[in-house]
């Protein structure tokens, strides 16, 4: 009885810190919002040019905390700003230049990092860059946690109501322009909420892993589905989990809360890429080097009919 | 059903489609059919809107084709799908519904039964919950062929459909063209092979850039016919105007 009230107050105590339910409250939201985000993200194979807007963030922060100081609303249209310039600066380059989209993103977005970092020295307010590289979710202000409520309803509302052009889409965008769907829009709104998760999570993992939020729920996910909305519901769960365990994690561990949210969500990852029932790849292992069952329900299926299938035979 | 006029389509100001006029009407399953780069994909691509017209217009029925869009239906090429991604051959067949119900709809009865009544049509009822990368070639397309169905559309755009399947495969999507085709609609396939044409389509479009013949498929694939395609170079009958 007594461990499981020691196991309880462990849980219960930091609940007690006005900080800490604060940072918990927050936390739950983004890691909530981006893994429901990150179906999208990886579907859509973005999830490198998601990294690249992530680093480009930091010039904006920088400009904005020049400009106004640390208000979230500052940083928050800092980093988009920011952000969108350089997928947009990226797509205009590759257009009318020999140099290949990846190529002028990723040009773009570490010279952006460089200025970023030079700008901070420039910020009136005393700001700590590692701050901003690694976030410090234990000095979560009001303000900060408005700007995640309004990011999670944002963007949980959006992606709902879209779901089916959105579906669509990233399905095959060509199809989708084809059946009358505006791709462009899709596409161009996916972006501004990726920059948007991506500016809400830096508070509680930073600039440099804000990604690991926004792929590795979803990546878990996608080796433990088939379905579409399984994934993206999975994926928002095991953002929202990791996040929490994380955080207590880090304040016992005494470990900054963002490496604590990405390695728990590795873990699951890890997991996943093992032991997932169909995709992974122990089970894929373990199922024999012939796939007598695979051919099998192939070739039954090929025929379209469950009747006039031969007996299969015993191996012998 | 489909009237083409006068259609001109360029890359980079290089036409790939030259005033090209046609007319076909329901009930047929058209070939197109020419040499590498005579503009079929693009005469499928421009015709789905999915490439500008520089000059000319595309009418599907009476309408203009930005307000068609539901009405038609194009199946990509094989090897531009994400096999892998997270859907069912059901799911696959509903998303041909979405033009139908809206942003948030819940599924009526009827979109429930269409989407049922076009998985039948395809014998795809016993495939229903696999993922779309456990099919075969064949089912594969004719998974994509009863999301068309269960779009409602009228007119089919095939790029290639044939490419890569072997013989059973093609024989079980050849079928499947033919029960569009006596149902009345207007099915357009692009194709380069020459051989089974005849089996295949009813009707043909030669192109070389410039339509050289459009009609029944025999008295269209006429080795002069074919001479004229394949024999000479794309645009070498000269032309003096210049494009806007």
């Amino acid at each position: 009885m007594s461990t499981l009230s020691h196991l309880l107050s462990l849980v219960t105590e930091p609940l007690g810190y006005t900080f800490i339910q604060r940072a918990l409250l927050s936390c739950a939201l983004i890691g909530f919002t981006n893994g429901f985000l990150g179906t999208f993200i990886i579907l859509r194979r973005q999830a490198l040019l998601a990294d690249a807007l992530s680093h480009s963030l930091l010039p904006g922060l920088a400009v904005a905390a020049i400009l106004v100081g640390l208000s979230p609303g500052g940083l928050l249209l800092g980093g988009l700003v920011a952000a969108l310039l350089v997928a947009l600066g990226g797509q205009l380059m590759a257009r009318n230049s020999r140099l290949k989209d990846e190529t002028a993103i990723a040009s773009l977005y570490i010279i952006a990092f460089a200025l970023g970092i030079v700008l901070i020295r420039f910020a009136k307010v005393k700001v700590d860059l590692t701050h901003f590289l690694f976030g410090n979710i234990l000095g979560v202000g009001n303000g900060d946690l408005w700007v995640s409520y309004a990011a999670a309803f944002l963007t949980i509302t959006l992606l709902v109501l879209f779901q089916r052009p959105l579906l669509l889409t990233l399905f095959d965008a060509t199809v989708a322009r084809a059946s009358g769907i505006k791709v462009g829009w899709i596409e161009a709104g996916l972006l501004t909420l990726t920059v948007l998760g991506l500016v809400a999570s830096l508070q509680a993992v930073g600039v440099l892993l804000s990604l690991g939020l926004l792929i590795l729920p979803a990546a878990t996910a996608y080796l433990l589905t088939d379905s579409f909305t399984r994934m993206l519901w999975g994926g928002a769960f095991l953002g929202l989990i990791s996040s929490v365990g994380g955080l207590f994690f880090s304040f016992y561990a005494n470990i900054p809360s963002g490496p604590c949210i990405v390695l728990l969500l590795a873990i699951l990852l890890g997991i996943a890429y093992l032991v997932a029932p169909r995709h992974g790849i122990l089970p894929k292992l373990l199922r024999g080097r012939h796939f007598h069952e695979e051919s099998l329900e192939r070739w039954e299926g090929h025929q379209g009919h469950d009747h006039d299938v031969p007996q299969r035979k015993d191996e012998c | 059903m489909l009237m083409v006029e006068d259609l001109t389509v360029s890359y980079h100001r290089v036409p790939a489609i030259h005033h090209l006029s046609l007319r076909l009407g329901g009930g047929h399953c058209v070939g197109v059919f020419g040499p590498n780069g005579a503009g079929k994909s693009t005469l499928l691509k421009a015709v789905a809107g999915l490439l500008k017209a520089e000059t000319g217009r595309i009418l599907l029925g009476e309408r203009d084709l930005a307000k068609a869009a539901p009405r038609l239906t194009y199946l990509p090429q094989r090897e531009s799908v994400d096999w892998d991604f997270p859907v069912t051959v059901r799911g696959l067949v509903e998303m041909g519904r979405y033009p139908h119900v809206g942003l948030l709809c819940p599924f009526s009865e009827r979109d429930k039964e269409a989407v049922t009544q076009s998985m039948e049509l395809f014998d795809l009822l016993p495939l229903a919950n696999r993922q779309i990368k456990e099919l075969s070639g064949g089912q594969q397309q004719r998974a994509f062929l009863a999301r068309a169905w269960a779009q409602e559309a009228d007119l089919y755009l095939l790029d290639e459909p044939f490419a890569g399947l072997d013989r059973g495969n093609s024989g079980t999507l050849a079928k499947a063209l033919q029960k569009l085709k006596e149902l009345g609609k207007l099915i357009l396939v692009s194709h380069h092979a020459l051989a089974e044409a005849e089996a295949l389509f009813d009707t043909a479009i030669l192109l070389n850039g410039e339509l050289i013949a459009c009609g029944p498929t025999a008295e269209v694939l006429t080795p002069q016919n074919l001479e004229c395609a394949y024999g000479t170079a794309i645009f070498s009958g000269g032309h003096r105007h210049t494009h806007a």
